[in-house]
């Protein structure tokens, strides 16, 4: 991949759907994920036997070790078809990190090339029963015989140690983490969908959470929960001639790590080095720079994805802690001072909110409830008002 | 013993646990271009060699302490008594970027820094089987 994205702008995403979100349904998995579809599709004003393309992921990322059952704790884009009665010409899953963007590129390059008309993107999680991470096992093979062993297993453990160097190496606190674990719960209490409807969290709750994997508290990690979400994509052409504004899609990115290292190891460099590639090949393919995002919805199922996210799509690079220092508490300064944080998304459930605006749905504008106190809308309106993008809405992956 | 998940020997491990059980840190080094790597795989992750036929060298065990995270939940049976616990990610002394994770056993009331010295350590698990693990030298 290099430069512009070929087909900028000709694929949109033209409905979507969620289900309830709840940290365990009443119902399975695969009945929330046909519904969730079904309802999509609906949305982009479409019949079930017009969507040829089938794509998601369907990673459980738990490492409890339960075996995955299709339908019951994941859900495959070839399952939900069966389930829907149809038979797609085409059908696709990503498999590695980054579970919905990788599936958004797939689905996006499945429209640009002709393999699809309209493409069905979903992600159901599943909340096992149990302990999410607690795994059993008594002897290990594998990869995980370097590792589990000795002790270090599981995702806590592979945040706590970049966490733990990012505050060391730039003098940041947990006081200043706060700040953005504080602000993405009141984001998230606004949300009448969200799991966290009307329950936001305070500095003082945050801090006097006990500690599970120094320096990472539950209030640090994204929650398990039952739920789905899904997408309907087509082309630009065709989504002329369906209900809702289409979102378009500029360009989107992906990259894997350059060094092997042991199993869910991941050294704060790793991370910084890898998302600078990344985010570089973002603003390339799609054309834009970090000064024309107006808001950017980061992946935060970890609050150091925050961070780490803001200093490599910033461009200046922030890695000189004293930014921290001189700030006061909790403020980061450019989420703060350049890209409103404040008007971030809640986004703990992976499969919906970090792929939509602010607001909800694609391109039904932002209801006046959601204005900050400045009355500063978010995203996508913010976008309309740009005078290069008029009358057109771009959504902007940047996970 | 202890009740913690053993490590199950398989055609390429087998040499370094049966090292650890002698209390020896070995780490995977290519044959083709001679570099360590943290764990072996089936292609050398610096020559590319698909053929790396690994050999386990013993190392000195002397490292950097580049991050650590005190363990206050186990999700893995066997570590319950010993929380909480410190895991430290090391810097080997033999080459820059040679990185291994181990409980520092120490302790979690060690005072901490990044670049603090350590040399490895054992920890006798079952019969036969010792885990390495860290101190602070």
């Amino acid at each position: 991949m290099s430069g512009r994205f070929a087909a900028a702008g000709k694929v949109a995403i033209v409905g979507h759907a969620h289900s309830q979100i709840r940290r365990r349904a009443d119902r399975p998995l695969g009945a929330l994920a046909v519904d969730t579809a079904r309802a999509a599709i609906a949305d982009a004003g479409l019949r079930v036997e017009q969507v040829d393309g089938f794509v998601s992921s369907s990673l459980l990322p738990s490492a409890g070790g339960q075996g995955a059952e299709d339908g019951v704790s994941i859900v495959s884009s070839a399952w939900l078809a069966q389930h829907l009665g149809v038979n797609p010409g085409y059908v696709a899953g990503f498999e590695g990190i980054g579970q919905i963007t990788g599936s958004v590129g797939i689905a996006v390059n499945a429209i640009a090339g002709g393999a699809a008309d309209y493409v069905l993107l979903h992600r159901a999680l599943h909340n096992p029963a149990g302990a999410y991470h607690a795994n059993p096992m008594r002897e290990v093979r594998g990869v995980q015989q370097w590792t589990a062993p000795q002790g270090f297993f599981g995702p806590l453990a592979m945040i706590a140690l970049p966490f733990t160097e990012y505050l060391h190496r730039f003098g940041a606190r947990r006081e200043s983490m706060a700040a953005v674990v504080v602000e993405a719960r009141k984001n998230g209490a606004r949300v009448p969908w969200s799991f966290w409807r009307d329950r936001p969290l305070t500095t003082e709750e945050y801090l006097d959470a006990p500690s599970l994997f120094d320096p990472v508290c539950r209030y640090d990690c994204d929650i398990p929960v039952d739920g789905v979400a899904a997408f309907v994509l087509t082309s630009a052409e065709r989504a002329k001639d369906l209900p809702h504004r289409p979102v378009y899609v500029a360009g989107y990115a992906a990259g894997t790590p350059t060094r092997r290292r042991l199993p869910l190891h991941w050294p704060l460099d790793d991370i910084l080095d890898g998302g600078a590639h990344t985010a570089r090949r973002l603003w390339e393919h799609a054309g834009i720079t970090a000064a024309d995002v107006d808001l950017p919805q980061v992946y935060d199922g970890f609050s150091l994805f925050v961070w780490l996210w803001l200093e490599v799509l910033g461009g200046a690079p922030l890695r000189r802690g004293r930014r921290h220092r001189q700030r006061s508490p909790g403020r980061h300064p450019r989420a703060v001072g350049r890209r409103r944080a404040g008007q971030w998304a809640h986004a703990r459930h992976p499969a919906d909110a970090r792929v939509l605006p602010a607001t909800g749905a694609p391109g039904r504008g932002p209801p006046a409830r959601q204005r900050d106190d400045r009355g500063r809308v978010p995203f996508l309106a913010a976008l309309r008002r740009r005078g290069g993008l008029q009358r057109r809405t771009h959504l902007r992956v940047v996970l | 013993m202890t009740g913690r998940p053993v490590p199950v020997p398989d055609e390429v491990s087998a040499p370094f646990w049966s090292a650890a059980a002698e209390h020896v840190l070995t780490v995977a080094r290519c044959r083709r271009c001679g570099a360590f790597t943290v764990p072996p795989d089936v292609v050398c992750p610096h020559c590319h060699s698909a053929d790396p036929a690994f050999e386990f060298t013993p190392v000195s065990g002397r490292g950097a302490v580049r991050s650590w995270t005190v363990v206050r939940q186990a999700f893995l049976p066997g570590f319950d008594a010993d929380l909480p616990f410190v895991l430290v990610d090391v810097e080997l002394v033999e080459e820059a970027g040679l990185r291994l994770i181990g409980r520092l056993l120490d302790g979690p009331g060690a005072d901490l820094h990044v670049g603090d010295p350590v040399v490895v350590a054992f920890e006798d698990i079952a019969p036969g089987v010792a885990v390495p693990a860290f101190e602070l030298a």
